[in-house]
């Protein structure tokens, strides 16, 4: 039987790394949320450009200067920032979802040390 | 409604010290929803005053003497040389060029926008109120029953 010191050492390591998924999951949640708040400000911008006549004059902000566009090309642009935004929370989403079956894996294994150490307690107690 | 009674039998089943964690995080979305709502009306007014900076440069002549802003204490003197069109920043770094009933056009549009997403929130947080309101109900009577039940 293990010792109580080794249970303990293992109940720390265990929690340890379950903190550390949860750490994971927080950031997973603010890069997404960042993501999807570029992907609305993009759609708007894309929307915009839609109703925009061919001759539209379009610039777009480079640093300190405003450089003329062409319609076509900002549009082609918007679009291709658009689908990339969509397939990194895609990413995202799957990497959650990953991250949130090993949090529940570690909170299984937490739990099971925490019995093991209050049954090793209570045995003590009683011898 | 059929909502809120599963929501308090779901309620009923929880132990005190879990309808103080579930109150506390339905306090803080609840907060979270009212910051949300105040950024949409601040936006809502910057655009409805856009609208009437667009009013007023419509009544100036071609030519007009103004100073131009380059920093937030330095301003140069200036000619308003073309007063039927205007650049609108539509976001990400885009700006486009516009005439002036175009851009009243386009501040109206985002004015309304703004609007329904403010009233869709405003349910959000209607409905956020109640469950809340439900579970500090609920809560109460459960710690009026175990102070009850612990008296010896």
């Amino acid at each position: 039987m293990a010792s109580m010191k080794e249970l303990q050492q293992q109940l720390e390591a265990k929690a340890a790394r379950l903190a550390a998924i949860q750490k994971d999951i927080g950031k997973n949640h603010q890069v997404r949320r960042q993501y999807t708040i570029q992907h609305g400000e993009n759609e708007m911008v894309q929307k915009e450009l839609e109703l925009l006549e061919e001759d539209a004059n379009v610039f777009k902000l480079i640093g300190p200067v405003l450089v003329k566009q062409d319609l076509a090309e900002a549009k082609a642009n918007v679009n291709k920032r658009i689908e990339y935004i969509l397939a990194e929370l895609r990413r995202m989403e799957g990497t959650l979802k990953t991250l949130e079956e090993q949090q529940r894996n570690s909170q299984e294994e937490v739990m099971k040390l925490q019995q093991r150490i209050q049954l090793a307690q209570t045995g003590k107690a009683k011898s | 409604m059929a909502d809120q009674d599963s929501v308090v039998e779901e309620i009923a089943k929880l132990n005190v010290d879990q309808l103080r964690q579930v109150k506390e995080q339905v306090e803080s979305e609840l907060s979270v929803l009212q910051d949300s709502l105040v950024n949409i009306r601040t936006a809502a007014t910057r655009f409805e005053m856009a609208s009437k900076a667009l009013n007023t440069l419509s009544l100036q002549p071609a030519g007009k003497k103004m100073l131009v802003p380059l920093t937030a204490s330095l301003y140069a003197a200036g000619t308003l040389t073309n007063p039927e069109s205007i650049l609108v920043d539509v976001g990400t770094g885009y700006y486009i060029e516009k005439s002036l009933p175009e851009g009243n056009d386009y501040c109206e549009r985002k004015i309304k926008f703004l609007k329904a997403n403010h009233d869709k929130l405003v349910e959000v947080a209607g409905s956020k109120q109640n469950t809340a309101e439900q579970v500090a109900m609920v809560l109460q009577a459960k710690m009026r029953q175990s102070s009850t039940t612990t008296e010896p």
